[in-house]
């Protein structure tokens, strides 16, 4: 029983449906699954667990802030454009004529 | 064979979180891969792991069922019990290789470094930096938010 391995398949799967999921809040679950996977090595690998556990709990509290940032902008993107499939939002940004990425 | 239960349980979860049609049973999923992850961790020994990974997930789950029935599209159609057998049948299919295939890695150092010295000693400097990080996310988030109310009124 391998648990590298499964934290491989893990973030293997999340990266797999970052790109291919169109829906905004499925994105934010692989991202979770990404985040999920990559924590899980630092309690199965460490050569301390105390270590390790001190580790994922600093890893908790960034990923929590990352999680609570990405919310914040899903729901701002999808009450503007009205949905959250991610295709149909770039089409509606390409019709406004608006830049990607807003500087201001 | 509790370790394999767990990892068949973790990837079944994990496909049936990404590939379900239905944003709710999706979420729903999500919740069995955080019990799942925090179960490893309590069995693997790691006691406060298992319960901040407990926290965390109920607190982002929470978040994410409002999200879902605010912001999801309701789908064209729902999932069919077969897809629904076939991301079983895959997440049992992608945990094999982890239960059969193993990785010797190099072995650790054992030492009596408790969690409190882990946390404080160690990574004292980090867990001061990470407090930063964080404040000025929060400290940025408010000032955006500040200036486009801003420019809403004027």
């Amino acid at each position: 029983m391998d648990f590298v391995i499964l934290a491989i398949v893990m973030l293997a799967l999340g990266i797999y449906g970052l790109l291919t999921n169109r829906q905004l809040l499925k994105v934010f679950i692989s991202l979770e699954l990404i985040a999920t996977a990559a924590t899980l090595n630092f309690v199965l690998l460490a050569s301390n667990l105390n270590l390790g556990q001190a580790l994922l709990i600093l890893a908790f509290s960034t990923d929590t802030v990352l999680s609570g940032v990405i919310l914040a902008v899903l729901v701002i993107v999808s009450k503007r454009y009205g949905t959250s499939d991610m295709g149909k939002i770039i089409k509606l940004m390409q019709e406004k004529n608006e830049p990607e990425v807003d500087t201001q | 064979m509790i370790f394999e239960i767990l990892a068949v349980g973790l990837l079944i979860s994990v496909m049936l979180a990404l590939f379900l049609d239905e944003v709710v049973y999706s979420v729903a999923a999500l919740a069995g891969t955080f019990l799942f992850t925090a179960l490893i961790y309590f069995i693997d020994g790691a006691i406060y792991g298992a319960i901040f990974q407990f926290a965390v997930g109920i607190g982002t789950l929470a978040v994410l069922f409002l999200s879902g029935e605010m912001l999801g599209d309701k789908p064209v159609k729902k999932t069919s019990p077969t897809r629904f057998g076939v991301l079983v049948g895959g997440g049992v299919l992608l945990s094999l290789p982890a239960i059969f295939i193993s990785i010797s890695g190099p072995a650790g150092i054992p030492s009596d470094l408790t969690l409190g010295d882990a946390l404080w000693n160690v990574r004292g400097l980090d867990v001061v930096l990470q407090a930063i990080v964080v404040f000025t996310i929060a400290l940025g988030i408010g000032i955006v938010l500040y200036q486009k109310n801003r420019k809403g009124r004027a």
